[in-house]
């Protein structure tokens, strides 16, 4: 695959803090890429960067090659974002078409349809003010898609969306990286990035964490868990062979397990007398690995370091 | 520049398809010139029902005719008339009249030199004065009584003028002056009053593009605009646009204020508009309207919301209105110090510059070069700083900048 964007050795301080430290990846053409971190690790400073919207102190940026930002080849969905007051839908799409030199006549077209396909038939002469603001969040997305962008970077895109148009949305975006696009994502919903993406990268504290094949940080990372309802003592679950770790909390028990343990033969070892009202078996989230990174517990990402 | 010539498009549009802008647009001018009529529709009306002084004179010196015409060239509102009656009963009549004034033409009084004249209780306070002008025709009859010959009387009835020369400057003599001035100081002030009508739709409409930079804020457009543009195109955009805006102000302005003044006013006003004078005050106007833009687009960029602007914007939101202060000394004398300062403060410059061109009579060509080079040379730095706080207080999304903070964009 070819890489449409390469960060490398991206640096950036605001007074004397560093916010990004050293961050590289890549996102190539027809992937969808998250960039994933919890409020304030630094994907918006990155974005920025990217979009040359602010400057790097150190690193590189460079689309397929080139320093230069090809604007026009860009979609930006920003996560501050709005739309002008007192205008109509289709007079603003057009703008923000003409500001990327796409042919109006194709805007206008491409415009109706997606209008239509998120729902918003008829809504094109109709000024900005009477919009809601999933229908607001709906306009932007077909500003950032409008002029058929190579490379397209949603900042948070399902904020305040319901989860209708999460679905309409998730389907587009697909169906865009399907078509080529490179696609850069920031959002916080780790299931949608979990079911969406290719590729991840996490970043917290302007640090890169994990970066890696959705497959792979799952393989690598995510563990298997055994969660057990019912009444049990703590030191029987620790004796259990494979076991990293318990938490108890009521009648709840979550088992940790050794990255390389086999489910099948490891369920044969649970002792008969055990209470087990409920038993699941599943690998740990992506969620549960960013809430654990974000707040710093750091206990999955420890463990895997030792194991990788 | 083609970016930016993209915004400045979109800014005449999304303003002209706005209703409150176009409300303001027709609104502004209307009221101002309602304004600037309502005095003269009073002013009129009193002049029309000014009552005439009657004029009761007995005349024993046979200049009856000689007065009759000087008022005529003067233009006083008299009624003139010979009476014969005796000097008794014309008093007693003028305690029962209004506006009525009675002189008394004796062989007596005329060789004394003081001429009695009596007036009722109520009268045109300006009779006094009026009844100076008299005093030439008589005094020429004074004259003629003593047999001077005409060339004599010629030398004597003409006034002696002091003419004032001083080493610099060429010889100007106070006649001619007050010649040129009393000929046609239409000449000037109605291309004066054009570019500042110009001067102040622009700056006008440099109000809205300052309203429109924390707009772009509040509205949260900007990071989605400047992923297409740089934020110098973006605000050169707002600048070329809100310009086009202010003239279109300003034609809708004169297209309202020249017919009316037309008929109102009685002056053919597009033989004046059409000279060379007339560019040199639109330049001005222009250069007057980019320091101000830039300044607005600038600390616009700042501000999180028009209500929340701190004393700092207020402070510089007033700068337009810096000239008015000047208006006084400037009229009083355009040739000045004040006026000069005002001529070499930026801010001040544009309207100070207007007023003194519009009342000087000899252009003080160095004094407008150097104003001018002043002018540029802010213009330049203001864009120059304009441009670094817009840069990054466009994105600074929810509070206003500090004048500490802004003071640190400039630097960096």
């Amino acid at each position: 695959m070819e890489a449409f964007l390469k960060v490398e050795h991206l640096k950036k301080s605001f007074k004397h803090v560093e916010v990004l430290k050293d961050i590289s990846f890549e996102v190539f053409k027809g992937e969808i890429m998250a960039i994933l971190g919890p409020n304030g690790a630094g994907k918006s400073t990155t974005i920025r960067n990217i979009m040359g919207i602010m400057y790097p102190d150190e690193g590189s940026i460079t689309f397929q090659g080139h320093q230069e930002i090809p604007r026009n080849m860009i979609g930006y969905l920003p996560e501050e974002r709005g739309l002008y007051k007192n205008v109509k839908v289709m007079d603003i799409l057009l703008y923000f078409a003409e500001l990327k030199d796409y042919p109006l006549k194709k805007a206008k077209e491409r415009a109706l349809t997606y209008l239509k396909k998120f729902g918003l038939e008829g809504k094109e002469n109709a000024s900005v003010e009477e919009l809601s603001k999933g229908m607001g969040q709906k306009v932007q997305f077909i500003a950032s898609i409008l002029h058929e962008p190579k490379f397209l970077i949603l900042d948070e895109p399902f904020s305040g969306l319901d989860p209708v148009s999460q679905e309409l949305f998730k389907e587009e975006i697909r169906s865009l990286a399907k078509n080529g696009t490179a696609i850069l994502l920031s959002s916080h919903q780790m299931n949608l990035v979990e079911e969406m993406c290719d590729r991840l990268f996490l970043i917290h504290r302007g640090q890169k964490v994990i970066y890696g094949s959705m497959d792979n940080v799952k393989k690598e990372y995510a563990n298997f868990k055994c969660t057990i309802r019912g009444k049990n003592q703590l030191d029987i679950l620790q004796g259990l062979p494979e076991v990293q770790r318990v938490e108890q909390q009521d009648d709840t028990s979550v088992l940790y397990l050794t990255k390389d343990v086999q489910v099948a033969s490891w369920l044969k070892h649970l002792p008969e007398e055990m209470e087990i009202n409920e038993l699941s078996i599943d690998r740990i989230s992506l969620h549960e690995i960013f809430i654990d990174i974000a707040t710093d517990k750091n206990m999955f990402r420890e463990e895997a370091t030792i194991n990788a | 520049m083609r970016n930016a010539m993209k915004v400045a498009k979109w800014e005449i549009k999304r303003n002209l398809k706005n209703k409150s802008f176009l409300i303001g647009l027709f609104l502004t001018p209307a009221i101002f010139l309602a304004f600037m009529f309502i005095g003269s529709f009073f002013g009129g009306s009193d002049g029309e029902e000014e009552i005439s002084t009657r004029v009761l004179v007995r005349d024993e010196l046979g200049v009856f005719e000689v007065i009759e015409e000087t008022v005529a060239v003067h233009k006083l509102n008299w009624e003139l008339e010979a009476t014969e009656s005796s000097k008794e009963e014309i008093l007693d009549e003028l305690k029962e009249s209004e506006n009525t004034a009675f002189i008394l033409l004796e062989q007596e009084s005329f060789e004394n030199g003081v001429i009695p004249v009596q007036t009722s209780e109520e009268i045109n306070p300006f009779f006094m004065n009026q009844v100076q002008v008299l005093e030439v025709p008589l005094k020429t009859l004074q004259m003629e009584k003593l047999g001077l010959t005409e060339e004599q009387l010629s030398a004597f009835s003409k006034q002696i003028i002091f003419e004032g020369t001083s080493i610099e400057e060429p010889a100007t003599t106070v006649e001619e002056e007050s010649d040129i001035l009393g000929e046609d100081p239409l000449e000037r002030v109605i291309p004066g009053a054009f570019a500042g009508i110009i001067l102040l739709s622009i700056v006008f409409s440099g109000m809205y593009i300052f309203q429109s930079a924390s707009q772009e804020k509040k509205d949260k457009v900007a990071e989605i605009v400047l992923s297409s543009l740089t934020p110098g195109e973006l605000m050169q955009g707002k600048i070329i646009g809100y310009f086009i805006l202010g003239m279109i102000q300003a034609v809708v302005f004169l297209g309202f204020g020249i017919p009316i003044a037309l008929w109102k006013l009685d002056i053919p006003i597009l033989d004046y508009l059409i000279g060379p004078e007339v560019l040199l005050f639109v330049l001005i106007a222009i250069l007057g309207y980019l320091l101000f833009a830039a300044l607005f687009v600038g600390v616009g960029a700042t501000m999180a919301d028009m209500s929340s602007a701190g004393n700092f914007q207020g402070m510089v939101m007033m700068l337009p209105f810096l000239p008015f202060v000047f208006i006084g000394p400037v009229i009083g004398d355009p040739g000045g110090l004040i006026a000069q300062i005002g001529t070499y403060i930026p801010f001040t410059a544009p309207g100070v510059l207007l007023l003194r061109l519009t009342f000087l009579e000899e252009w003080p060509w160095i004094e407008i070069i150097v104003s001018l080079v002043i002018l540029g040379i802010s213009i330049w730095l203001c864009m120059k700083l304009a441009g670094k706080i817009f840069k990054t207080g466009i994105l600074m999304y929810g509070k206003n900048a500090t004048p500490k903070e802004i003071w640190k964009w400039i630097r960096s």
